[in-house]
């Protein structure tokens, strides 16, 4: 029952965001013709591509011709490239979704040990530590950030390779180098939101009576902060997993044209600078999917972690 | 508590396992070494490139600078250019117009065939004009030209409305690259893995990411190419490319960065960098819309151009590394004819704004930028160099896609604006002939929409006579129109567009053309292209 509602409530949100995408960028000036022919061309050849994309006809039209293709699985064809919208974002997620699990493994990876090392040491030298370099990581721009890793790691150490892409498929070896450093530029913000977060659940957590119970019952303080404090102590950290999915494709943009990575996030901004609405649209709607899925995966998972949520 | 330990360790470790896992994916800096004694055959070349192509197929997809470079491999052009910047025939053996210029005979090279196999002939040089000339791309460059005859089957007669003297210009562009038949019967095929007569064919293309080709085993001109192998690499952020070539994961780079040619022209010994320079290089401007208010007033235009100080513009956007323009081609160019522009003179611009408030009110006028910040650094300098004279300037920004909707529909009043890199000044007719210019709102080729019948005059001229005093004259007068009419207020000629190698790269802007003579080195803006054919990779 519940996925039934949820598959409404994704349908409801797709027709609401993609209707709203359209419009907007419909409302940007210029037109993807200019694009296409280049400066040179005539009024007449302009006006007749324009009929041959469809651009001529009203705006609603447009979308729910789009949208009864969508209905049937056709994302449209590229303005720009002429290839399937939908075969240039399968192409193009892989990249994006292996560098966005891999900042999240990082920044989980970093944020769990540390955020709860912090809140067992709170006030101490370490927590202080972490929150100096949580703020540090929290104010610099993911650009700033990559920049400076890529001349520590690539041009300085040359451990990694600065640019470039290798996909998954052709060497597992060289695709793992080449997703790293884009990955802890990306992890890095988030490693610092989680490990704060974590870090203050954490310490309002270990106040609660039932912990004040388990070490009179002489547990073990390592054993009350991993098996009775964290668990409770994670929703918010799961909420914000989920919440930051947009955060993150936000980020994937900027990482994405800083390495050279050829994933969604680049494609969407190129084609929105080069008015191609029918790949910004298809763009829209897999993020939008994604963007609810996940939440619906945090809320599945919120059951399984807190079992007063299973019950209720 | 194992049971959060274990997955923790394994995330720690994989993290570490990663940042240190395999091989170095990247060579130390080479040493300096002596240069070898000539071209040495095979290697692999990897080069990053700013931006991806919107398609190969030159006859549905519009040609920027990084098209030229990666379907440059493999396509090639009918004409090509010298050094000296005049056209030389390259796929074609020869052209040759009548007296009157008005028809040119294209004899087609023999012994060149596709990397398909069929052989180049004058039928399929026909049909690949003849679909330029139906393409909505390119049918208006095209505009002058009546027919194509063939007369033979290795010889294709062109006939014009009018006499062209600059006519083979067109066909060293992508107007001029020839595609086999297979090409011109699936353009969607073509625009994604292209075919030509090329020293290389392509292999392998991932957009946004990368673009292989590999050497074409039967490329007509004997002995080339020397590369084995050349990767194109997208790389848009001119930071990283950079990086990119120091960390030694590219071997070259496009670059229009002043600072990326202070840096790596200061390590001669592990880069050299290679500049665009004379007619390949576009102009630096402001596009000044001469249909509205307040720039339909001459005196108006006149004193933006006298309170422009170029030589601070130049010295704080591209750290002094250009030179000042007075029109659209450079000093060192053939065609340049010195004198007239309304230089720096802010006296006399506060006295001709002055003038005209005293008729019309206050100057005020919105200026269009791209919201990037060198861009926007230009143009606040502009603004504070106007106010300084009286004139109120507004600044809108704009992305390219609006901006330049807006210049070709008449929807401004000045924007920036980048142009002019034509080899032949008749490649600028369509930009600055009063035919091209059209009432605002209506899609005007000449952009500033200046209606000169002199200059319209002087345009003609060169487009028509053969005679080579005529046209350096009549181009003469086109400058000084333009510097007395001053529809663009000229900054600076934009040559920092290069290309930085590691020095073990061989040959970029040193090709000779079929022929014999030395061809152009560089050409395009704002990253110029060159070709690829003759690179090659020494030791060292």
């Amino acid at each position: 029952m519940i996925v039934v509602h949820r598959l409404a409530r994704l349908l409801v949100v797709l027709v609401v965001v993609t209707f709203l995408s359209f419009v907007l960028l419909n409302l940007l000036p210029g037109d993807p013709v200019t694009q296409i022919l280049g400066l040179s061309a005539t009024e007449e050849a302009r006006a007749q591509l324009r009929r041959e994309l469809g651009l001529d006809q009203p705006l609603l039209v447009r979308y729910l011709d789009w949208l009864g293709g969508l209905a049937t699985g056709d994302f449209g064809t590229s303005y720009i490239t002429r290839m399937p919208v939908g075969a240039e974002l399968a192409e193009r997620l892989p990249v994006t979704l292996e560098l966005l699990i891999a900042a999240q493994l990082i920044a989980l990876g970093l944020a769990v040990p540390v955020g709860v090392a912090a809140a067992r040491r709170a006030g101490r030298a370490l927590d202080q530590a972490l929150t100096a370099l949580s703020f540090a990581l929290l104010s610099t721009p993911v650009f700033v950030l990559g920049v400076v890793l890529i001349l520590l790691f690539a041009v300085t150490w040359q451990v990694v390779p600065a640019t470039g892409w290798t996909p998954i498929t052709l060497d597992l070896g060289w695709n793992l180098t080449s997703v790293i450093l884009p990955a802890v530029t990306l992890g890095c913000g988030q490693f610092a939101v989680y490990a704060r977060l974590l870090r203050t659940d954490l310490i309002a957590t270990l106040q609660e009576d039932y912990i004040t119970l388990a070490r009179a019952r002489g547990l073990s303080p390592r054993r009350i902060l991993w098996r009775h404090a964290l668990r409770p102590s994670a929703i918010t950290l799961i909420t914000a997993i989920g919440l930051n999915l947009g955060a993150l494709i936000g980020g994937t943009v900027i990482i994405e044209t800083l390495f050279g990575l050829p994933g969604i996030g680049r494609l969407i901004v190129d084609s929105i600078f080069s008015r191609d609405y029918l790949t910004v649209q298809g763009g829209v709607v897999l993020i939008s999917v994604g963007y609810v899925v996940v939440n619906f995966a945090v809320d599945l998972v919120y059951a399984a972690v807190d079992p007063r949520i299973r019950r209720a | 508590m194992k049971r959060w330990r274990t997955p923790a360790t394994l995330l720690l470790a994989s993290t570490v396992l990663l940042a240190c896992s395999g091989q170095r994916p990247v060579a130390a800096p080479e040493q300096p070494g002596p240069a070898a004694t000539g071209p040495a055959q095979g290697g692999r070349l990897v080069y990053a490139l700013s931006a991806d192509a919107n398609g190969f197929n030159p006859i549905t997809d519009q040609f920027a600078a990084q098209s030229y470079s990666m379907a440059g491999t493999i396509i090639e052009p009918l004409v090509s250019v010298d050094a000296g910047g005049a056209w030389k025939p390259y796929l074609a053996a020869s052209l040759t117009p009548n007296k009157k210029y008005d028809e040119w005979t294209i004899k087609v090279r023999p012994g060149v065939s596709f990397s398909d196999g069929i052989s180049l002939t004058g039928d399929i040089v026909k049909a690949n004009l003849e679909a330029q000339k139906k393409s909505p791309l390119t049918a208006a460059a095209m505009t002058p030209i009546k027919s194509f005859e063939l007369a033979d089957p290795m010889t294709v007669k062109v006939v014009l409305h009018h006499p062209w003297v600059a006519f083979p210009y067109l066909l060293a562009v992508q107007t001029g690259m020839i595609v086999p038949p297979a090409s011109l019967n699936d353009p969607k095929a073509a625009s994604l893995k292209p075919v030509g007569t090329g020293p290389f064919v392509f292999k392998e293309y991932v957009p946004d990411n990368r673009m292989v080709v590999t050497r074409n085993p039967r490329y007509w001109r004997a002995g080339l190419p020397y590369l084995d192998e050349v990767e194109f690499r997208i790389l848009p952020d001119s930071q990283t490319r950079a990086q990119t070539l120091e960390a030694g994961g590219v071997d070259a780079v496009g670059t229009s960065r002043d600072e990326d040619l202070t840096k790596f022209g200061a390590m001669k010994d592990r880069y050299t960098v290679h500049r665009a320079s004379g007619m390949a290089v576009a102009e630096y401007m402001f596009l000044l819309n001469t249909a509205v208010a307040p720039l339909d007033d001459v005196r108006v235009r006149r004193a933006l151009a006298h309170a422009m100080d170029r030589e601070t513009v130049i010295k704080t956007l591209r750290g002094g590394l250009t030179q000042p323009a007075d029109g659209p081609w450079s000093k060192d160019s053939p065609w340049y004819a010195p004198g007239g522009y309304p230089g720096y003179d802010l006296a006399r611009a506060t006295a001709l704004v002055k003038e005209v408030e005293a008729e019309k009110g206050p100057i005020r006028f919105e200026l269009i930028s791209t919201p990037d910040p060198n861009t926007m650094q230009g143009v606040e300098l502009a603004q504070d160099m106007w106010r300084k004279a009286g004139i109120e300037v507004s600044i809108k920004q704009a992305d390219q896609a609006d901006l330049i909707n807006r210049a070709i529909t008449g929807n401004f009043s000045a924007t920036v604006w980048t142009q002019f890199s034509s080899q032949d000044p008749d490649g600028e007719y369509v930009w600055m002939h009063q035919a091209y210019a059209k009432p605002v709102g209506a899609v005007s080729l000449n952009m500033t929409r200046l209606k000169d019948e002199k200059l319209s005059a002087a345009l003609d001229a060169g487009r028509m006579s053969p005679d080579q005093a005529t046209r350096k004259q009549a181009y003469a007068t086109v400058q000084q129109r333009l510097r007395d009419q001053v529809p663009y207020v000229f900054i600076d000629h934009l040559d920092t567009g290069a290309i930085v190698a590691r020095t073990k790269v061989r040959g970029i802007g040193e090709h000779v053309l079929p022929d014999g003579e030395k061809g152009l080195p560089l050409t395009g803006s704002p990253i110029p292209y060159h070709p690829f054919g003759q690179l090659w990779v020494s030791e060292r």
